[in-house]
């Protein structure tokens, strides 16, 4: 869970902040505002993650809170088979809190890096605790059939990093710099997955897509969509929240 | 006591076509003895050198509790004394350090568990067979730090090509942080096994070290032996010489119980073959033997008729059992080398017979030992002196009237 | 006729040579006869001992399921599916499987898993899986909330019998499976990689936790004689007439295992080839001694007018007679060994346990090709062999040879 809103702040933090020649310029201040409309210190928020794939279809509706790139707590609201199940993530260590059985179950780190309740969400995802802002190279771009009311950026991951994409193309609204897309794409430019923003809304205070929906390219019939039904951001939040305890308080 | 031989040596060539026939006769059970002991022994060492030189070595040493937890953490203790040690040491034939790790491999469309192994490619080459068996790309040519080498299964699930991005992630030695590399795809192998070709990521000693924290420790040193049969033993001592300080040093039938007790039945299988195998020779040996001299009571009875004591003619009977068994033994020890020779360097190429064929098949090649031309040789010299025993009996008991009046 | 009759004339003149000619064959023949049927019957001794334990003779999966496992891969219809195995012949047990893989924990020790549902009973008369338990007891039913740990994960887990060990996977619907069991017993299969992750449940229990239904993963199938492995698994593939099964042999399924198996056979050819050449020498042996001793006769025939060839076909016949006479008792022989050996088998010193088995004997087998072999080969080589001193023998000239001796 954790994992989603890591990747939700990792996907846009995920273009450089670098300046380069003019037209970059734009790009950069597109950027930089992809890069904090989901940071913040702290944040408190209900989620609703749907996941879709050819065997099965579920959503689950989760509080989730997070204090900086690495803590977070998750709990499962919804649905009842799932209540109670919780995540505790701190720096490198991750926990379940297993309702039925009111058992607390350490994930070994190998495993830590395995897709979460069959998401679609990587390994890449996860382990994004270094800015990617100075990891891509990137320019304005325009693609073969471009919509209007968009701008596009083009970004490539600078040789060396342990960035599995060729490139990525984010595009933007023209009007508010609002996100409407990313592709992922590999080296030979096949596209490899494909994240949607919709839903521009405030939350305490902030403008941002409420919802965003993952689309990989390789898996017939998958999709993940993630979507904010409340969110707090900056907000105090008590340390007691992300420790063992309060996983075990199953509640 | 010489005159006897001499005239036993005599006898034996006075009918050279009689004497050739019997001495080849038994001489091709000799060699067939031979024969059958160089391919038994070339089996038995193929089938341990199939299921360990793939990958696993003939012995491994690691740090003591690393095969059961796999920790990251339990790297070989003394690594560089160790080495030392086996490079000086005239039993072993190769080896090759390895760090490894479990671990997870991705790419743009999928991800992969898997097992994160750091080699020294020139070491790893002389060892196991992954470098044999590279279908695309190479074994680690060049220097290029970000090479990875993985199989063709692994390939296919995560749908990369050679020259491909592929991202490993590992966590570190003490329970730590995760490393992430990227690397690009340089080789692809197949060995046709599905846990070899879906499980494994090959990269280079140094980055794997690097990436598992571990400095320049090694989690596994596997071990090549110049006698595939040295590492059979239980109680050899170089076990012991090596499982000291912490580690442990351990051969493939502690790795491969399975295998060990294949072998062990396969043992117990092929000595009962062997069993019937010698019978037949020594069935072959008896009738030979038999047939000459019974064909020849006539003669002794002309022998006893001019005087010569019954013990006398017992002496030479016996004497010329063992003259043709000297002649038997050397030809028939002759014959056996050359045809082992032989087929030691052709090998039996059996891909062909009964059933379909495998990735790499490779042909059975007998194996010479010293014993056996010790070993079967001299045990055919006795049997035949003893089997002479029977008919020299008779022919010292019969009555030299009934002997004259034999005929055939 | 005649030369018929004179051939079975002389080999009753010359007992002597006719015994040691006829005993050359009975013997190399018998211990040919008894060479194959061992070397089959112990080859399939070990394969038995390898693949009966665990992974069984056959298994029956979806058909794309061996390529790449998932918990998806499943068929259901099992009871529809034992019907058709218990009507096949050859088929002596089969019994259900579902796999996944998890997470299991206990106490602060937490590990990944291989998820193995078994059916207690029928897992019990196909692989004696009870066998391989060291510790503790096997489960009590197929519903029963317990858990059977590999003893390498028993000990990674620091578990003892009694704990709850904690499982979480996800089920086929998607959903996050958590449950946890008590561990009643703790096995050792022989193989320690296996052990490390096994984490076993009676069947029910696996697929409620799976949400699985009544859909398994697995059925594995032992035979009674493991030399018809591969018909009766074509015959199991015809009686189920489904395309999206596929009923595979151990050969397919155990190929590393099976690879190593191969190395062995070539080598019995080579020996059984070198026990003919040791049985064709031994008559060729034999048969030109006897010619050679009897040129005076040969000369005598030819002197009173029989042709060359008449001579070769005497001493041809002569050889196939007493071979044929000396295969038949060898035949005898060479069965009747194999068949007592087939029933009572050879116990070898302490014997040793796989997988829970005790596997302390070795048996032969009578098969066919046990005696067709050596039939064929003996009977060749024999005329073969014969061929040769026959061609001699009626080249002698007679007028030389009438002055001999």
């Amino acid at each position: 869970m954790r994992k989603l809103l890591v990747l939700a702040l990792a996907a846009l933090t995920s273009l450089p902040l670098l300046p380069q020649e003019s037209p970059p310029a734009r790009a950069e201040e597109i950027v930089r505002r992809m890069d904090e409309l989901y940071r913040s210190s702290t944040s408190e928020a209900l989620v609703e993650m749907e996941v879709v794939t050819p065997e099965w279809q579920r959503t689950l509706r989760m509080r989730a809170w997070s204090r900086g790139m690495k803590d977070t707590f998750i709990r499962i609201l919804e649905p009842k088979k799932e209540e109670g199940f919780a995540t505790l993530r701190i720096g490198n260590e991750m926990w379940n809190y297993l309702p039925k059985t009111a058992k607390v179950l350490k994930v070994p780190p190998s495993m830590m890096m395995s897709s979460w309740m069959g998401s679609d969400f990587t390994n890449d995802d996860l382990v994004k605790e270094f800015t990617f802002v100075e990891s891509y190279r990137f320019e304005m771009t325009t693609p073969d059939a471009p919509e209007p009311g968009l701008v596009y950026v083009k970004c490539v991951p600078k040789e060396g990093l342990p960035i599995v994409w060729g490139s990525v193309v984010l595009a933007v609204r023209e009007s508010d710099l609002m996100p409407v897309w990313e592709k992922y794409y590999d080296e030979k430019g096949r596209l490899a997955r494909d994240i949607e923003f919709k839903d521009v809304r405030t939350f305490g205070g902030r403008r941002i897509p409420a919802t965003m929906e993952l689309v990989p390219a390789a898996k017939e019939g998958h999709k993940t969509v993630l979507r904010y039904v409340e969110a707090k951001f900056d907000i105090p939040l008590s340390p007691d929240i992300f420790t063992l305890r309060n996983l075990q308080a199953g509640r | 006591m010489l005159f006897t031989m001499k005239l036993a040596w005599r006898n034996l060539f006075r009918n050279k076509r009689r004497t050739l026939i019997a001495g080849i006769a038994i001489g091709v059970g000799l060699a067939s003895m031979i024969f059958t002991d160089a391919i038994t022994q070339g089996m038995l060492g193929q089938m341990i050198k199939s299921a360990t030189a793939a990958y696993l070595g003939e012995g491994q040493i690691h740090r003591q509790g690393f095969r059961l937890t796999q920790e990251a953490g339990l790297t070989i203790d003394g690594a560089a004394g160790v080495v030392a040690g086996l490079e000086k040491d005239p039993a072993v034939e190769a080896f090759a350090p390895r760090a490894e790790g479990f671990g997870m491999i991705t790419s743009p469309s999928d991800v992969s568990a898997v097992m994160v192994v750091g080699v020294d490619p020139s070491r790893e080459r002389r060892l196991s067979r992954v470098d044999e068996n590279i279908r695309q790309g190479s074994f680690f040519e060049g220097s290029n730090a970000r090479d990875i080498v993985i199989g063709g299964d692994l390939a296919g699930i995560l749908g990369v090509e050679l020259g491909d991005r592929v991202v490993i992630t590992v966590s570190q030695a003490g329970g730590g942080d995760l490393s992430q590399d990227m690397f690009r795809v340089s080789g692809v192998y197949r060995f046709g096994v599905k846990e070899m070709d879906e499980g494994f990521a090959f990269v280079r000693l140094a980055k794997a070290q690097e990436m598992l924290g571990v400095g320049d420790g090694i989690h596994e040193l596997a071990l090549k032996f110049k006698d595939i049969n040295f590492a059979t033993e239980k109680n050899n001592p170089f076990w012991a010489q090596y499982s000291v300080g912490g580690n442990e040093a351990v051969s493939w039938a502690v790795l491969l119980p399975q295998l060990r007790d294949v072998l062990g039945l396969f043992w117990i299988s092929l000595a009962f073959m062997a069993v019937i195998l010698f019978g037949v020779v020594a069935f072959g040996i008896i009738n030979t033997l038999f047939m000459s001299l019974y064909e020849r009571m006539f003669e002794f009875g002309v022998l006893r008729a001019v005087g010569t004591r019954p013990s006398g003619v017992r002496r030479l009977i016996v004497f010329e059992a063992g003259a043709l068994a000297v002649l038997s033994i050397v030809l028939g020890t002759a014959l056996g080398v050359v045809v082992t020779l032989v087929v030691a360097k052709t090998g039996i190429d059996y891909s062909g017979i009964e059933f379909a064929g495998t990735a790499f098949y490779e042909p059975l090649y007998p194996a010479l030992q010293l014993r056996q031309f010790v070993v079967y040789p001299l045990a055919t010299l006795a049997f035949t002196l003893l089997i002479g025993l029977y008919p020299a009996r008779v022919a010292g008991q019969m009555k030299v009237a009934d002997a004259l009046r034999k005929s055939l | 006729m005649i030369v018929l009759k004179m051939a079975f004339r002389n080999i009753f003149r010359q007992k002597r040579r006719s015994l040691f000619t006829g005993l050359s064959v009975v013997g190399g023949f018998a211990l040919a006869v008894i060479f194959i049927g061992w070397s089959d019957g112990s080859y399939n001794s070990i394969i038995d001992q390898f693949t009966r334990t665990r992974l069984g003779h056959i298994q029956i999966h979806e058909k794309t399921y061996l390529d790449r496992p998932t918990l998806y891969k499943t068929f259901a219809d099992v009871p529809k599916i034992g019907a058709v195995l218990d009507r096949t012949s050859g088929v002596e047990a089969w019994t259900p499987r579902v796999f996944s893989a998890g997470l299991a924990g206990a106490g602060d020790q937490s590990a990944g898993a291989r998820i193995i549902g078994i059916d207690p009973q029928r897992e019990e008369r196909t692989t004696r899986f009870e066998g391989t338990i060291i510790q503790g007891r096997p489960f009590r039913g197929p519903a029963a909330r317990e858990a059977i740990l590999g003893k390498g994960l028993a000990e990674i887990l620091q578990a003892k019998l009694g704990d709850e060990i904690v499982l979480l996977s996800q089920g086929a619907d998607g959903s996050i499976a958590e449950d946890q069991y008590q561990l009643v017993g703790v096995t050792s299969s022989g193989d320690e990689m296996t052990d490390r992750i096994a984490y076993y449940l009676p069947l029910s229990t696996a697929q409620d936790f799976l949400v699985l239904g009544a859909k398994v993963h697995e059925i594995a199938v032992v035979v009674s004689k493991l030399g018809r492995v591969q018909a009766v698994s074509r015959a199991i593939a015809a009686g189920l007439a489904d395309p999206a099964l596929s009923v595979e042999p151990w050969q397919v399924f155990a190929k590393s295992f099976y690879d190593a198996m191969k190395a062995d056979q070539a080598g019995l050819w080579v020996m059984l080839f070198v026990i003919v050449i040791i049985v064709a020498v031994g008559v060729l042996n034999t048969v030109l001694m006897s010619v050679l001793e009897r040129r005076r006769e040969y000369g005598l025939l030819k002197a009173v007018g029989t042709r060359p060839g008449g001579i070769v076909r005497l001493v041809v016949l002569e050889v196939l007679i007493l071979s044929v006479i000396s295969m038949v008792i060898g035949a005898g022989l060479g069965l009747g060994a194999n068949a007592f050996l087939a029933r009572h088998g050879i116990r070898f010193g302490s014997g040793f346990t796989y997988g829970g088995m005790v596997f302390d004997t070795m048996r032969s087998e009578i098969n066919l090709r046990s005696f067709t072999i050596p039939a064929v080969t003996v009977f060749v080589s024999a005329l073969l062999v014969g061929l040769f001193p026959a061609i001699k023998a009626s080249r002698t000239e007679p007028a030389r040879t009438m002055r001999m001796h």
